[in-house]
């Protein structure tokens, strides 16, 4: 794994106004504070995990770093060119030659396959956009990618609702490197999938960063595919960073008290186990009006009174690159 | 045991390779149109009718018109072999005035709905797809068009017509003409709301994330994925111009010069006890032909309807 | 020795199918469990295989097109099966209640939490309104929700996913029934609110002593809180045995493959074992025993004949042809 940085994420914020209703006037009456100052950097032919609990803002950053929903403030680079002046300039190869380069596969793949079109004119409709790819070689590299997960020839002529929901995230998967990208951001990959079939996907993802070295971002809620999957993880909660460290790391050393939480709060298929289980108090707040200072505290059993309410605490570097963003770690 | 696995396995592939075409949802729309009596029947009533407007001259005994009762003093006759609806009283054939009519029904149906759905589809793609200002300024539009009451609009508008020209305009295409452009608000609103939702899915964010253009989301992604609901909407569009057309001939504000089944029911209006036939068949005929776009409507929604999957 | 506690449910080869247009759904097909008085029965199951059809059967609110074909449901020794509808409607709530998966569906939007806790209590039990209100705020202590008196008056839609699910295990509760079918309780939930929630039920069993079926697809929720554990796959039972059983000797390839193919925190990472295909489409199911198609083990026997559910060891039932072999020869997990 080289050090090179394929996608560098500066101080990332998402907010979403809340409209009022009105016939033809509508007036901003809040802010959803999806995603608030998020700072991470993705290693070439690494997995990143980004982790938290629903409404954390992980796929807000993920659909900002694309661009499918402009980030509010902040910088996107990828591999040193900034995205977000490649789209304001409206440049359409250069916005073209950016798509081509990353990609996204969605968290359900019953929904994210149009129903009226066959297979190969799913995975080749990237082909007609892109025109990488001569139009008599279209169905060779059709051909090539459904080999390379796991589908057959025949698959091409079928319909989506002819397949399974694993099927069909290889069918995604597929469409998505049909572009041949350098990243692929998954949220979710396999959420929706049966738990017998989720390892099959798993592995092809593995199998096909091991094959392409493609990046990937992986975006997900459940803790044990990431640990399973990923190099690095971050946790996020309230939009906001909380730690980043390499897997073994994290899952072994966990220094946030949310991650702690958070760890302990997975149920471990092993009726011997009795893991010191912490419960958190409450409920995530709202990110309309979150908590001051560090975003966690009124739910933390560590924190102190003044400094966590005021001060909203940064990421610091604790050494082997694990990053903390804790009053405690001062003390 | 790995290898009987393996084999098994392959006779698996075998058998589905021995249907390599996929199934569409046009053909599961189509297997389940096949299973849905009253749909066929309503085709049935539509393709009955359209074979007597096709073929019209040929079937109808007499010329559009002919009073051949007139002169034989066999006005007003009551159905018999000669007169199969019977005569009313000018002489005209009942039978072969339906007949004749079976072409204005259908004129009008599918020229009304062409214009309010061409309309419909175009309002409704857009404003839903674009959002923002444009769908507020689209919306209202469409709003103002919903509380007009029509039918009246219709009348005078008719009335106008007849008075400051005459005939030579063709009344029956202003009628069809009027009727489409004053009902495609509702569907225009239907469409919409679909639009709406088939752009919220994730297959549209999908090709955006791919970088398909706008043109290649609205007509490869958004477009088909509406299109079964405006198939169903033009069926039960035709059903109501026909019945609008009807409604407003029978007023005496349609086309004169044309043969409809709405004037000839005005015409019956007067004798309705001593000539009940003059009034019946051409009120049948419209009913039967409603009904037949009703029923194929309704068919069509259950066999298009996504949410009902295999 | 002491005697063993008597079955509370008794389920025998229950079968329920769904006639659909595409065919027929052999949703439960030959169903046999049972749960003793005080015990939590884990039931898992992957999506479809018809763990909640199960339960819907017992309380006999299958939906349509569904029907109950065959099979006995022994609730305190009475069928349920040959209940009247009228009988039937004084069970369920009173001795058996539900919860659903998603407590935002089955939960009123219109009318205030303690209206709608009021009138299921007062529907079994004959207490004044005022007494059913007092009833009320008691359980919402009971169900660890903090000022009870003020959230009681709340609406559904103010209440968080984990507040609502809180919220319907209350009214379960409100008419102390002998039997609770929990259905994935926790599944929509984030895991620190599925952690509270796993949490708030153990202790209110141990409270209750009420028996209880856990419905899950999460073999990590069943091993904390689940005594015995029956895994169905496909409209059938495959193994059912005490909650260690399962995870430290599983005989059925199913349960096995099910705890290796699917990643968990305790794992290693390595490459995970896959199980091949997906899940059968219950029209037309696989012959024989509806696990051959995927499984490594099948042979010739597993596609002619389904497997009945044996007592291979004691109180350890599997549905498979070569349990025998495997008993004891199977590489023990790590």
């Amino acid at each position: 794994m080289s050090t090179e940085m394929v996608l560098e994420v500066k101080n990332l914020v998402k907010h979403f106004p809340i409209m009022s209703r009105g016939v033809f006037l509508k007036k901003q009456v809040g802010i959803v504070h999806a995603v608030d100052g998020v700072s991470f950097a993705v290693r070439k032919g690494e997995t990143f995990g980004l982790v938290g609990e629903s409404g954390c803002g992980k796929t807000s950053t993920a659909r900002a770093i694309l661009y499918l929903d402009p980030p509010t403030s902040g910088e996107v680079y990828f591999e040193g060119q900034e995205v977000g002046k490649i789209f304001k300039s409206k440049n359409k190869q250069e916005i073209l030659k950016l798509r081509r380069k990353m990609q996204y596969v969605f968290q359900n793949p019953y929904a994210s396959l149009d129903p009226r079109m066959t297979v190969a004119d799913i995975i080749m409709e990237p082909f007609a956009i892109h025109k990488h790819v001569p139009k008599s070689k279209w169905y060779d590299r059709l051909y090539e990618l459904l080999e390379l997960v796991g589908l057959e020839n025949y698959h091409a002529e079928r319909y989506p609702h002819e397949f399974s929901g694993g099927q069909r995230q290889r069918i995604c998967i597929a469409r998505a490197l049909a572009v041949e990208p350098r990243l692929l951001i998954a949220d979710e990959p396999v959420a929706s999938l049966d738990v017998s079939v989720r390892a099959q996907i798993l592995n092809l993802l593995q199998e096909l960063q091991r094959k392409l070295g493609i990046t990937y971002l992986y975006i997900s809620h459940d803790l044990s595919t990431v640990k399973h999957i990923c190099d690095r993880v971050a946790v996020m909660y309230l939009g906001k960073f909380v730690e980043i460290a390499d897997t073994d790391e994290l899952f072994s050393s966990p220094l946030h008290p949310y991650t702690q939480a958070l760890l302990s709060s997975i149920p471990v298929p092993d009726p011997e186990t009795k893991a010191l289980r912490i419960i958190l108090p409450g409920e995530v707040p709202s990110p309309i009006n979150p908590p001051s200072g560090c975003r966690f505290h009124p739910r933390c059993i560590y924190a102190k009174e003044h400094k966590c309410v005021e001060n909203a605490p940064k990421l610091v570097d604790v050494g082997r690159g694990h990053l903390v963003a804790c009053e405690r770690m001062f003390s | 045991m790995k290898k009987e696995k393996s084999t098994k396995l392959e006779l698996q592939y075998q058998n589905e390779k021995s249907r390599p075409k996929g199934v569409s949802q046009w053909n599961i729309a189509w297997r389940r149109f096949k299973k849905n009596k009253a749909a066929l029947v309503g085709a049935l009533i539509i393709g009955f009718v359209m074979f007597l407007a096709a073929f019209d001259s040929l079937i109808a005994p007499y010329p559009p018109n002919a009073t051949p009762g007139f002169y034989v003093g066999e006005a007003r006759v009551p159905p018999s072999l000669k007169y199969l609806f019977g005569t009313d009283k000018l002489g005209h054939d009942v039978f072969s005035q339906v007949v004749y009519g079976a072409r204005s029904a259908l004129y009008v149906g599918f020229g009304a709905a062409a214009i309010a759905m061409s309309l419909a589809v175009l309002v409704g793609l857009v404003s839903g797809y674009y959002g923002g200002l444009v769908d507020n300024v689209l919306m209202r539009i469409t709003e103002i068009f919903l509380v007009i009451p029509f039918l009246l609009i219709l009348l005078v508008f008719l009335k106008v017509i007849t008075a400051v020209a005459p005939a030579s305009i063709g009344g029956l295409s202003i009628v069809t003409l009027m009727i489409g452009v004053f009902s495609w608000a509702s569907n225009a609103r239907i469409i919409r709301g679909e639009v709406l939702r088939v752009k919220e899915s994730e297959f549209i964010e999908a090709s955006k994330a791919l970088g398909a253009s706008k043109r290649r989301i609205i007509f490869r992604h958004i477009f088909p994925n509406v299109l079964h609901i405006i198939i169903v909407l033009t069926t039960l569009m035709i059903a109501t111009a026909i019945l609008v057309e009807a409604a407003v001939s029978f007023l005496g504000f349609g086309d004169p010069a044309a043969i409809t089944w709405g004037h000839q029911l005005q015409l019956a209006n007067e004798a309705v006890k001593e000539a009940w036939w003059e009034g019946v068949f051409p009120g049948l005929f419209i009913t039967l032909l409603v009904l037949g776009f009703n029923l194929l409507g309704n068919g069509l929604r259950d066999a298009l309807d996504p949410r009902l999957r295999e | 020795m002491l005697m063993a506690p008597k079955e509370i449910l008794k389920i025998e080869n229950l079968t329920t199918h769904f006639y659909t247009w595409a065919g027929v759904v052999k949703a439960v097909d030959g169903v046999s469990l049972e749960v003793k008085e005080g015990e939590t029965l884990g039931l898992v199951g992957e999506s479809g295989s018809g763990k909640s059809v199960t339960a819907l059967s017992i309380l006999r609110i299958v939906p349509r097109p569904g029907r109950i074909i065959d099979g006995k449901i022994i609730y305190k020794g009475e069928n349920l099966l040959e209940k009247t509808e009228s009988e039937m409607e004084k069970i369920r709530g009173k001795e058996i209640a539900y919860i659903f998966q998603d407590p935002a569906t089955s939960l009123n939007p219109v009318f205030s939490v303690a209206d709608q806790l009021i009138e299921v209590i007062r529907r079994h039990q004959n207490v004044t309104k005022e007494e059913a209100l007092e009833k009320a705020i008691e359980l919402f202590r009971l169900v660890e929700i903090a000022d009870p008196e003020i959230k009681i008056w709340s609406y559904p839609h103010q209440l968080s996913g984990g507040m609502k699910q809180r919220m319907a295990i209350a009214r379960a509760l409100s008419c102390q029934p002998s039997l609770l079918l929990a259905d994935e309780p926790t599944t929509n939930l984030d895991v620190t609110i599925q952690a509270q929630i796993l949490e708030l039920m153990k202790n209110l069993k141990k409270k209750l002593g009420m028996s209880m079926i856990l419905i899950t697809h999460d073999m990590g929720v069943v091993a904390g809180v689940a005594d015995r554990i029956s895994v169905m796959y496909a409209g059938r039972i495959c193994e059912s045995a005490g909650t260690k059983t399962i995870f430290y000797n599983p005989l059925h390839p199913y349960t096995r493959a099910l705890l290796e193919a699917v990643p968990n925190i305790a794992m290693k990472r390595e490459k995970l074992k896959i199980i091949p295909g997906a899940i059968p489409n219950l029209v037309s199911p696989p012959s024989g025993c509806r696990f051959h198609p995927r499984c490594d083990f099948a042979g010739p026997a597993c596609v002619s004949a389904v497997p009945p559910l044996v007592e291979i060891e004691p109180e350890h039932y599997v549905a498979c042809v070569r349990a025998k072999e495997f008993s004891g020869k199977l590489p023990s997990r790590s």
